[in-house]
């Protein structure tokens, strides 16, 4: 592998690209919906890297858009950390033929899951109480003090995680992506950030898609309860089938456009009749 | 209350919701938030921070963690809020007049996220038509389909009064919100699946597996950051095995992100 700009010093997104992420981030669950969750919004955040990365290659944006708008469902506050990321591997991606583009996902999904776990224990566990917590005693006695500070101690870490998120992601990302194109192993690395990105998927289909039967009926007396035979057999069965059976579907080529059709007939009927339901977790 | 009054609690109701969707989860939607934009409304800022107060207390532990908040604190403080105020009643009264408001915008929400879904296909169409534009119209009207959505439905349940919300949620037939459910249960399998469509390699499929068993087996009480630790542990090891390997020149770097991916059964 030649030496291809590694010596180049660390670059820095222009900063109106950084405002417009920034900004951008926020709307993050503007257009959540079932299917890809965030994934709508995910795009829009990186439009304008992805117009500037892609701006001679046509190909080249279609195929980066297509990626971004998969589905990606995260902690909102630290989620800018993965749009750096995301911006510095795409500009990889563009240079660089040795890298496999299914990383970029993989990677993605690699930190949506701890990523999450830690931003709602700081967001939702601590920096929401303590903000609330503080402005109660004021509310109480009627203090208009009580909103404007309740706002405050809430959105300073708010804000400056996503901003110092997005430029600790971008650098991080660049700097992986050097060390990893110096050292000619971007092969590996892209293995390996689909094994992360491949335990990671095996974990989410089991926390995060809710499939489950509320089907029950009596026979002689028995109490027949089908999740509990279910759960028998494999927790989170009917999750892994539902996925497995669809991936299915996309490999064998199936028009995604079909696909979406027969889950909403399916799902539409085997709920009306109590069959499945989005149960608790 | 008067209409103008309905119509900014509407906003109120409005800027609640958008609040998660467009403002980051700034936390307009805490009670004490709401209680002082409604007390302006009605020109009673003290006592309606002192309701939101009682409310933010009574909501303290309910979180938005997860696709699917299980209440929303957003609008029903906000109609609590409105309900106390120009009635005199106290939070806890307020609260139950909130609640077959918050329940039919429950539903709304889940047929608004499902129906957004549909979208899809269409963003999809337009990214290889390039249509930028369109694409960030389509993000843009999301928002505005639910911001109008909060607003009129929290309107009209403050200026005609809960009994035609009421008269709604009763008259809905169960089957019609069990088949929501179930479509809304499926509809993630296929956004999982078509994101595996793209990760997932032949080789890749121990490691799926890997991650699914513990996780299914032990569910939540397993974070996504202990499993994702354990991953990046695997990773790490046949990283290095690799490494070893080519530097000692024992073997050559096998073609292991192959694009001959014949995965078919």
């Amino acid at each position: 592998m030649t030496e291809k700009q590694e010596t180049l010093p660390a670059q820095k997104l222009p900063k109106g690209e950084f405002r417009s992420i920034f900004w951008r981030s926020f709307s993050l669950l503007g257009s959540f919906n079932f299917q890809r969750m965030q994934g709508l919004a995910f795009l829009y955040a990186m439009l304008p890297s992805l117009k500037r990365i892609y701006r001679d290659d046509p190909e080249g944006l279609k195929g980066a858009m297509h990626r971004h708008v998969e589905t990606f469902n995260m902690t909102l506050a630290p989620s800018p950390i993965v749009m750096g990321t995301s911006v510095a591997m795409e500009e990889r991606f563009k240079t660089d033929p040795d890298f496999d583009s299914s990383a970029i996902n993989a990677v993605k999904v690699s930190l949506m899951g701890p990523l999450s776990g830690i931003g709602d224990t700081f967001f939702w566990g601590i920096f929401r109480i303590l903000a609330c917590s503080i402005a109660v005693g004021f509310a109480q006695q009627g203090n208009f003090l009580a909103p404007f500070l309740l706002l405050f101690v809430f959105n300073i870490p708010n804000f400056l995680t996503r901003w110092y998120g997005l430029k600790f992601g971008y650098q991080q990302g660049q700097g992986i992506m050097r060390a990893m194109g110096a050292s000619g192993k971007m092969q590996l690395f892209t293995f390996c950030a689909g094994i992360v990105g491949a335990m990671s998927m095996g974990s989410m289909i089991a926390l995060w898609v809710k499939i489950k039967s509320p089907l029950k009926f009596t026979i002689s007396h028995n109490k027949f309860v089908l999740q509990h035979y279910l759960d028998q057999i494999m927790p989170a069965l009917l999750p892994l089938a539902c996925t497995l059976g669809i991936l299915v579907l996309l490999k064998k080529r199936v028009p995604v456009m079909w696909i979406i059709g027969i889950v909403i007939a399916v799902g539409a009927v085997l709920g009306g009749f109590h069959i499945i339901s989005g149960g608790k977790a | 209350m008067t209409l103008t009054q309905a119509i900014l609690v509407g906003l109120v109701a409005a800027l609640t919701h958008l609040d998660g969707g467009w403002l980051g989860e700034a936390k307009f939607r805490e009670p004490i938030v709401t209680g002082f934009l409604v007390g302006l409304i009605f020109g009673d800022v003290p006592h309606g921070l002192m309701i939101g107060a009682t409310m933010q207390l009574l909501w303290m532990g309910v979180t938005g963690v997860g696709p699917t908040p299980k209440l929303d604190i957003g609008t029903g403080g906000t109609i609590g809020a409105a309900v106390a105020l120009s009635t005199g009643t106290g939070a806890k009264d307020a609260i139950i007049f909130a609640v077959p408001v918050a329940l039919l915008l429950q539903l709304v929400n889940t047929l608004m996220t499902s129906a957004f879904s549909a979208f899809m296909p269409y963003v999809d169409k337009k990214i290889d038509e390039l249509k930028t534009g369109v694409i960030q119209g389509i993000h843009y009207l999301c928002g505005l389909i639910a911001a109008l959505l909060y607003f009129g439905i929290t309107f009209i349940g403050m200026y005609f009064g809960t009994p035609v919300i009421k008269a709604v949620v009763n008259g809905m037939p169960g089957w019609v919100e069990a088949a929501l459910n179930g479509v809304a249960a499926l509809l993630p399998a296929l956004g999982f699946a078509m994101l595996l469509d793209v990760i997932l390699t032949k080789k890749l499929i121990p490691f799926l597996i890997l991650g699914f068993i513990p996780a299914a087996f032990v569910g939540h009480d397993l974070s996504m950051l202990g499993i994702t630790a354990v991953a990046v542990a695997l990773a790490l090891i046949i990283y290095n095995l690799y490494s070893d390997l080519q530097s000692k020149n024992v073997a050559p770097q096998p073609a292991l992100a192959g694009s001959a991916d014949e995965w078919e059964d």
